[in-house]
């Protein structure tokens, strides 16, 4: 076990916003619980600042303003114009299998923000000195440093089918996110034909920007396995992919964690 | 729309066989373990306000077994010490609303179980019935398989999570 590692428990913090929960992990290392706290609060403000601007599901939020036609980007606060810059970037490096132009009812960059958003509170975090954090935003989640006593965060990705089980467990360093047609049905959208199609069970991509491999495990949910290729041809981003058969599909990348159960660290 | 409450009974056999968590581990993931943050317990509350139903008898009270622990003050932990169950506030999530049951003995988890399901349409019915039993084991051997965080399905697994705290918040073992 981890007990006696300098730095006492970890916070642990869960805020409903963005329709859904965001946790934290925070180990506050030589910052200081109140500190932590703090800085968790700060993180959680820039995520009802995200949700505000970019909810599709608030009418007099920017971003539904933007799909109404009734502002133009210019108007709109600049985030909207940065997220809709990485979500063209998504979409090229994606070969389009992620596309907000390409969803029911206008633009929506939704596939993305939640990602985006949980990256700017473990921005914030970082930048306040905690030793360790994870912010997951209900199942895409982003890490800092190493849990005390732990070489790397292991995270258990989920198994689309078995009752029982984790599909796998892999060590992280940075984002994780995973999409899969077990978790909204099929409200994913294929962009190519503009209709619900899923072509995995469950798509996880890792890599350094959460708001990126949010995009892209949604893409791969859709694209299936063969969307493994582009993942790799960026420099830092791998892929796991379960098949509608329950194959597997691993870029090299990923380092999946030993099999669990695990012994306890002495 | 259909709106018809459905419980998905008892836990598993079995389930007991995976049941090793100690709640004070500190390298666990979720908001299952140690939280202490203020702002939980303003969460918790905020989160009954659902509109979708008026909230069943047992959620969100901490109708427990009689518990003889509490009879030691609450600052010790009593030489046997007895299951005690406690039901976690309703938590909404995207396709309705959720609350388990959590029954410990001093601070080990025995079992989690979904208390309420309620469900907005048959479609979220199937899906919810085929996630949650994921679910309910995965905070349990995701603690045994000492793991940090969980990627997968964005909207049940965080509810039951904090569900899950919400019961130990009452039970004083988290």
């Amino acid at each position: 076990m981890t007990a006696g590692v300098a730095g006492g428990a970890p916070i642990s913090h869960a805020e409903p916003v963005m329709g859904t929960v965001v946790s934290f992990v925070v180990h506050p290392g030589d910052l200081g619980a109140a500190a932590a706290a703090a800085a968790v609060a700060r993180a959680c403000q820039i995520l009802h600042e995200a949700d505000a601007i970019f909810s599709t599901y608030r009418p007099d939020s920017p971003v539904s303003r933007l799909r109404r036609g009734e502002a133009a980007l210019a108007e709109l606060p600049s985030d909207v114009a940065a997220v809709l810059e990485l979500c063209e970037h998504a979409k090229e490096v994606s070969a389009g299998w992620f596309d907000p132009w390409a969803m029911p009812g206008g633009v929506d960059p939704t596939g993305l923000v939640k990602g985006w958003a949980a990256e700017r509170a473990l921005a914030e975090l970082v930048g306040a000195g905690v030793l360790a954090a994870m912010v997951n935003a209900a199942g895409d989640l982003v890490v800092h440093g190493q849990p005390p006593g732990q070489s790397a965060w292991r995270i258990g990705i989920r198994h689309p089918w078995r009752g029982d089980a984790l599909a796998c467990i892999i060590e992280a360093d940075a984002a994780v996110a995973t999409s899969g047609s077990y978790e909204r049905g099929a409200h994913l959208i294929d962009p190519k034909i503009g209709q619900p199609r899923t072509r995995a069970a469950s798509a996880t991509v890792t890599g350094p920007s959460l708001a990126l491999a949010d995009a892209l495990a949604t893409a791969l949910a859709v694209a299936g396995p063969r969307g493994i290729e582009l993942v790799v041809a960026l420099a830092g981003y791998d892929a796991y992919v379960i098949d509608m058969d329950g194959g597997e599909h691993t870029s090299a990348g990923i380092r999946v964690a030993s099999a669990l159960p695990v012994p306890d660290e002495a | 729309m259909r709106r018809s409450p459905f419980v998905v009974a008892g836990t598993a056999a079995g389930l007991g066989a995976v049941l090793g968590l100690h709640i004070g581990a500190p390298a666990t993931l979720m908001p299952v373990s140690g939280a202490r943050a203020t702002a939980d317990r303003q969460a918790h509350g905020a989160a009954t306000a659902n509109g979708s139903a008026p909230p069943a008898g047992s959620s969100g009270s901490s109708s427990a077994a009689p518990a003889p622990a509490s009879a030691s003050g609450g600052s010790a932990v009593p030489l046997v010490a007895l299951p005690r169950t406690a039901v976690g506030a309703s938590q909404q999530y995207g396709y309705g609303v959720l609350s388990v049951r959590v029954t410990v003995r001093g601070t080990q988890i025995q079992s989690v179980a979904v208390e309420r399901l309620q469900t907005a349409d048959q479609y979220s019915q199937q899906l919810a019935a085929q996630v949650i039993p994921m679910l309910r084991s995965q905070v349990l051997s995701a603690q045994s398989a000492h793991i940090n965080g969980i990627s997968g399905a964005s909207y049940t697994s965080q509810a039951y999570a904090f569900s899950v705290q919400s019961a130990l918040d009452k039970l004083h073992v988290a």
